[in-house]
């Protein structure tokens, strides 16, 4: 009976092993997430309840005042405009173009691996030469492709002159990156289908937009949600593209969430007010991804 | 000891003058004479130190020093790392170095808009006791050579009143360059329709109107949303229209823009009103785009930053080199043409390591020597912060541009909103209002009025307006 109620025996020995042991492999860990997540996130919680700028070295604590001001911002909301745009519009042609390409490639056409191969280079370039370089082929003077639009008659469009054409050449361009992400995240599931289903509905007689609509579309459902929570995220975050791209012009027609954050940090120095933008990023951030994570366990769950 | 106390008097008189911290170049001239004893200064009085300057990256100041800096090691022994950010970094590591127990740099280059921020708050050692000490400064050097508005820009500060410009008290030279806006026009252009260049802003827009075509624009400024919308091209018609920019002052907490006064509608409306001749898609042309125009021929004139003058008579580059023409900047009649004081300033840290300091101010002194100014200019035409750089008689011979850029130097105006930290986010609300005036989704009345209180709600929030 002693023997029963003392201590289990872990793999590694006595219980003072098992400890050192969870210190020795945990602990790394831990002062890793300490130093470089949770420090951070404390420290930058803290600022947001200052009114520190360059000028006054030491922030006085003012309370909620950051988030006041925040919410009654109209820059800040013209940003929060210009990210919900961002992720609604950007994600949702990425998603539409990435399923439609995995279904052509799924066909298994002659030499389409090469295509797929090319397909997927704009997501390996950095997000700032992206942006520069769509600048550049964008150029309403000498860019290349408003040149190749003149060429066959058309008249180009004022792809970042215009303020509302800006947002929407910075989500074509962001899709022209990651749409090859959604396509290769899709693709693989499709490829990992089980095919005795879609012989099933085969011998039932239905037809491949019956197929695609009530067996396909359902079973990629996961994959779908997956690339676009990731993406949401990604698009919501984006910074660099459009530092490249338009630097959150013209006017204020490209300016997003994050963008904004950064003008106020590192261009106008207000430190606190930067801060309190970046929070409420994050529990925006936060708030959505739960929720469209919970939506892909509901979808595991029913397929 | 009496050459001090007549460096310190000759300060204060002008002070006292009202001219700041002029020295006219006539003065200055004598006072930099000085006694023999420059001949034997001892350069390598601090060889063996190792100092590190944190400068902008952004212009070619860095390179210039680069190549300098062999020389530099050469004379002094001083063994001098650069770190040379972009703007945004750059404003960012000098703060965080300001505000540290120790600098980790013994020099900082802080841009002329930041003076009131950087050097307001304290975080720059007086150099007076270096400068005055003729053991600390050889008379070469020639102090009094540095553009007097360029030093009321970034040397001078009055910190009793917290005003930069005033005072006899020097917290920075003048470095590593300085600058401000002169008028580009096409001569060839010109001379083809019998016209005279531009003095003044109706003979501006009768010129843009008349040398429109399909080749070549009227006129051009910058349009975008750019740094320079509102302080070249607005804040130059601006001021030489009569504007004001600010009532009262930060410190009395009553600085107040005077952003919907005529002047400053009425610079606006001059700009979208030059629309019609301007390159179609000026609303997206900032600096790269002036100066590509401007050097492939498609621009007649402008006003712009006397820096790109360099890269346009360059026959390399520019395709209008020798088609080119400069002058003072369009002002209204009975104005005087002037335009926006830019430039840097260089300054050694408070909290720099004491017992690198002296070495540093050899280093700053060194950096903005006339050797540098000279090398500077004649290698990648950065404009001198020094006059005599300007009437170099083998530099004005290469670069035939060098008395507008010293004529617009000596005149050039301080921006106001630069003696308060929050200029770059009033200038950041200037430029996104202004290019949506100039896009046609307001009318510079509106965008004006948007202005006059985005800026009042900003220096309320700063405490600079109660």
């Amino acid at each position: 009976m002693t023997e029963a109620l003392a201590a289990p025996r872990s793999h590694f020995g006595r219980p003072e092993n098992t400890r050192r042991t969870l210190v020795l492999f945990l602990g790394p860990c831990v002062l890793y997430l300490l130093i470089f997540a949770i420090y951070p996130l404390v420290h930058s919680l803290r600022l947001s309840f200052t009114d520190l700028t360059a000028a006054a070295g030491t922030g006085r604590f003012v309370g909620l005042e950051n988030y006041r001001f925040l919410f009654s911002d109209p820059q800040f909301w013209n940003a929060a405009m210009n990210s919900a745009i961002m992720v609604g519009l950007g994600v949702t042609i990425q998603v539409v173009a990435g399923v439609a390409l995995a279904m052509f490639f799924n066909l298994n056409l002659r030499g389409a691996w090469i295509v797929r191969g090319i397909l997927i280079l704009p997501m390996l370039m950095t997000p700032i030469v992206v942006g520069v370089m769509w600048r550049a082929l964008l150029n309403p003077d000498w860019g290349l492709v408003d040149w190749a639009i003149t060429s066959i008659g058309l008249s180009p469009p004022d792809w970042l002159g215009s303020v509302r054409m800006a947002i929407v050449t910075l989500v074509l361009v962001d899709s022209w990156q990651w749409t090859p992400f959604v396509f290769m995240i899709v693709f693989a599931r499709l490829q990992a289908l089980p095919q005795d289903v879609f012989e099933a509905a085969e011998v039932d007689g239905a037809g491949p937009w019956t197929t695609f609509r009530r067996i396909t579309l359902p079973m990629l459902m996961p994959a779908i949600v997956f690339a676009a929570v990731f993406r949401a995220v990604d698009a919501f975050r984006a910074f660099d593209l459009i530092y490249g791209l338009s630097y959150g012009g013209p006017a204020r027609g490209t300016t997003t969430l994050a963008f904004f954050a950064f003008q106020n940090g590192f261009q106008f120095q207000n430190y606190g007010y930067a801060a309190a933008v970046a929070y409420a990023m994050l529990i925006v951030l936060a708030v959505g991804t739960t929720v469209l994570f919970r939506f892909l366990s509901l979808r595991r769950g029913l397929t | 000891m009496r050459l001090d106390a007549t460096r310190r008097d000759l300060l204060r008189g002008l002070t006292a003058l009202g001219v700041g911290a002029g020295f006219g170049a006539g003065l200055g001239a004598g006072f930099g004479a000085g006694p023999a004893f420059a001949q034997d200064f001892d350069w390598k009085k601090y060889a063996g130190t190792k100092i590190g300057i944190l400068m902008t990256g952004d212009e070619n100041d860095h390179r210039a020093l680069a190549d300098l800096l062999p020389e530099f090691f050469e004379q002094t022994g001083i063994e001098m790392e650069i770190t040379s950010p972009a703007l945004g970094a750059l404003i960012e590591k000098t703060l965080q170095n300001l505000q540290a127990e120790q600098s980790s740099y013994e020099l900082i280059n802080y841009l002329g808009f930041l003076t009131t921020q950087q050097v307001g708050a304290g975080y720059f050692e007086q150099l007076n006791k270096w400068i005055e000490d003729p053991a600390h400064t050889p008379a070469e050097w020639d102090f009094a050579d540095f553009l007097p508005p360029a030093m009321a820009n970034v040397g001078t500060f009055d910190m009793a009143s917290g005003t930069v410009g005033e005072g006899s008290d020097v917290f920075g030279i003048p470095g590593l360059h300085s600058g401000s806006v002169i008028y580009f026009y096409r001569k060839d252009l010109f001379e083809a329709k019998g016209l005279k260049p531009a003095t003044t802003w109706d003979e501006f827009r009768a010129a843009a109107e008349a040398l429109h075509s399909d080749e070549v624009a009227g006129c051009s400024f910058i349009g975008a949303n750019d740094f320079s919308l509102a302080a070249v091209d607005w804040f130059t018609r601006f001021i030489t229209t009569g504007g004001k920019l600010m009532d009262g002052s930060p410190k009395t907490k009553d600085f107040m823009p005077r952003i919907t006064s005529a002047e400053a509608v009425g610079a606006l409306q001059m700009m979208i009103d030059l629309l019609p001749y301007a390159p179609e898609n000026v609303t997206r042309y900032g600096f790269a785009e002036n100066v590509d125009g401007f050097s492939t021929g498609k621009i007649a004139q402008m006003v712009f930053w006397s820096t790109i003058a360099g890269p346009i008579f360059n026959e390399e580059n520019s395709l209008v080199a020798d088609k080119t023409g400069t002058g003072k900047v369009p002002a209204a009649p009975g104005q005087v043409a002037r335009a926006i004081q830019g430039g840097w300033g260089v300054g050694i840290p408070a909290n720099a390591d004491p017992a690198k300091k002296d070495a540093a101010w050899l280093a700053l002194l060194w950096v903005t020597s006339k050797r540098y100014n000279d090398y500077a200019m004649e290698t990648y035409q950065i404009d001198a912060s020094r006059i005599s750089t300007y009437e170099n008689p083998d530099l004005v011979a290469k670069l035939p541009y060098l008395p507008d850029s010293l004529s617009a130097s000596m005149t050039a105006e301080a921006i106001a909103t630069s003696h308060v930290p929050e200029f770059f986010q009033l200038n950041d609300i200037m430029n996104v209002e202004f290019n949506a005036a100039l896009l046609g989704t307001q009318d510079a009345a509106a965008a004006c009025a948007k202005v006059q209180s985005q800026w009042e709600d900003v220096l309320r929030k700063g405490g600079h307006l109660a």
